[in-house]
């Protein structure tokens, strides 16, 4: 009783190899050789439903359009064949059919050749920009060791300059308050007078050094030019 | 793998049992629950379950998320382009080692003939939707440890763990591309063949997806077979194993089959006509279509 439930079983799994009955399984089950008790998997059968053929009629009007298109005619030769009654021949595409699937394929689908040659071309593109913006940075890189320094130096002579304009304002404030005998606000007016007629003299004494310096310059050169003019 | 080495107590046991009839079944417990059976007696009448009178009780609630009139929750967060181009990204149902490994010990896939995404759709391995911009199948290396079947597998990606596993174990990995209307052909072959179409050509993969494919790491079916045998000896290394040489295996014949580049089943090639009804295969003589169908 049971090992009918087990022929049963293992039947019903062995069907689908179409190879060993199900006496030899039994025989191989009651004497316990390596009998492999697998589960089986069986799917729902294919119900294709090829029965009687419906092939409308082509020439009258009561058809409707769509059961005179190829497709239709195409998808009557798959479920029943040559009993569809419809040339083979059909199925594929005619010439010029054919002519436009070719056109199409080789203007949408690139061969692979074509799309190495342009994978290799991007990549050398994206190499190239990345080794020109490399190049870039590193000459700027270079020149900031220089800009570095320049910056420091500009930045020293400013502070120089300030603090020497302090010392200056400090000391005509000094002279001014001297003079007068009050401490002046710098915006004063007098302060302001004091300070311009004090550049003037400034001014004076410069020219007058520059003119000197001048007149020894003109002094030294001329005397080697005439003894050459001489012979 | 699990399997026991003979029949043990089990059977014994089976055969002494009684005939299996309604009387001697019962449902598990737990699979089967009661229906809510509403305006019946004195918990499930009265007002039944709605609460009391307004909006609950009478089915007027506003929609979902409705927060009584401020701004809600799901329209005060601003957008990110996180699902910009989703319909345009190409999916791969991932299949775990673990499965494969499932699949094959229940006899769902034949590990002695190739296993193909038609074989693992046919053993309801997995389920793919062309319509859903599924592109295929990814082997992913979950249950790598326990993975022990000799397989000439042929998928659309593969983790390079998952790689590892099934070459560890001398089988033979591929990863190919097929574009949408190759892959509604590859799942479901035979309404495709109820159709009278010609098997068409599987195209080759857009611009972006040609590096993956030709390169040996990713055992592309457009890669250089030198380079391929030096990225398996190279995985060896880097995970640790013995590579086995295929070329000796009794299985070899079988491990070595590999689809042409345009090619969608084994065994039929494109510009075929298959006919279900009367079992025969019509293939074209026209010179035209045999060179189209042949570049």
């Amino acid at each position: 009783m049971a090992a009918s439930i087990v022929c049963g079983r293992t039947s019903m799994f062995f069907r689908s190899l179409n190879g060993i009955s199900c006496s030899k399984t039994l025989l191989s089950a009651n004497s316990q050789t390596l009998l492999l008790q697998t589960a089986s998997y069986n799917p729902k059968p294919l119900r294709l439903k090829l029965r009687e053929p419906y092939i409308p009629d082509r020439s009258s009007e009561k058809t409707p359009d769509w059961q005179k298109t190829p497709r239709y005619d195409r998808k009557l030769f798959g479920r029943y064949g040559s009993a569809s009654g419809i040339d083979p021949a059909s199925l594929w595409p005619n010439h010029e059919q054919l002519e436009r699937i070719i056109e199409e394929e080789n203007q949408w689908h690139p061969p692979l050749e074509v799309m190495l040659k342009n994978l290799q071309e991007e990549e050398r593109q994206d190499t190239e920009k990345r080794q020109a913006k490399e190049k870039l940075i590193a000459a700027n890189m270079a020149k900031m060791p220089k800009m570095i320094a320049d910056w420091r130096k500009e930045k020293l002579q400013k502070k120089t300059k300030m603090n020497e304009e302090k010392t200056r304002r400090s000391k005509l404030l000094a002279e001014a308050r001297e003079s007068l005998g009050q401490t002046l606000d710098p915006r004063n007016h007098k302060f302001l007078e004091m300070v311009a007629e004090l550049e003037k003299e400034e001014k004076k004494k410069q020219k007058v050094m520059k003119k000197k310096q001048k007149h020894e310059q003109a002094a030294v050169p001329p005397p080697p030019p005439p003894p050459v003019a001489a012979p | 793998m699990s399997f026991p080495k003979k029949p043990g107590k089990a059977l014994d046991i089976l055969k002494n049992l009684p005939r299996i009839t309604l009387a001697n079944l019962r449902p598990e417990p737990g699979s089967i629950k009661a229906d809510k059976r509403l305006g019946r007696g004195q918990h499930g009448g009265n007002r039944s379950g709605r609460g009391h009178k307004g909006q609950r009780q009478r089915g007027n609630r506003p929609r979902l998320g409705f927060e009584g009139g401020h701004t809600p929750f799901y329209l005060s967060i601003p957008k990110y382009g996180y699902n910009e181009g989703h319909s345009l990204r190409p999916q791969y149902q991932p299949l775990s080692l673990k499965r494969l490994q499932y699949l094959i010990d229940l006899g769902r896939v034949d590990p002695s003939q190739p296993i193909d995404l038609t074989q693992l759709v046919n053993g309801r391995g997995v389920t793919i939707q062309p319509l859903k911009r599924d592109y295929g199948v990814q082997l992913v290396d979950e249950g790598a440890d326990i993975f022990a079947a000799k397989i000439n597998i042929e998928v659309q990606r593969a983790s390079e763990g998952a790689i590892a596993a099934i070459e560890r174990n001398g089988g033979v990995i591929t990863t190919g591309f097929y574009d949408p209307i190759s892959l509604g052909i590859l799942i479901k072959p035979v309404p495709f063949f109820l159709r009278g179409q010609p098997i068409p050509k599987r195209m080759l993969p857009g611009q972006d997806m040609v590096p993956f494919y030709t390169d040996a790491e990713n055992r592309g079916y457009l890669a250089d077979p030198e380079k391929i045998q030096q990225a398996r000896l190279a995985l060896a290394q880097k995970y640790g194993y013995i590579l086995p040489d295929i070329s000796k295996d009794e299985l070899y014949h079988m491990l070595a089959m590999r689809k042409d580049v345009r090619q969608i089943f084994f065994g039929l090639a494109p510009g075929w006509v298959v006919n279900m009804s009367e079992k025969k295969i019509l293939k074209p003589t026209d010179e035209k279509l045999l060179k189209y169908y042949r570049s």
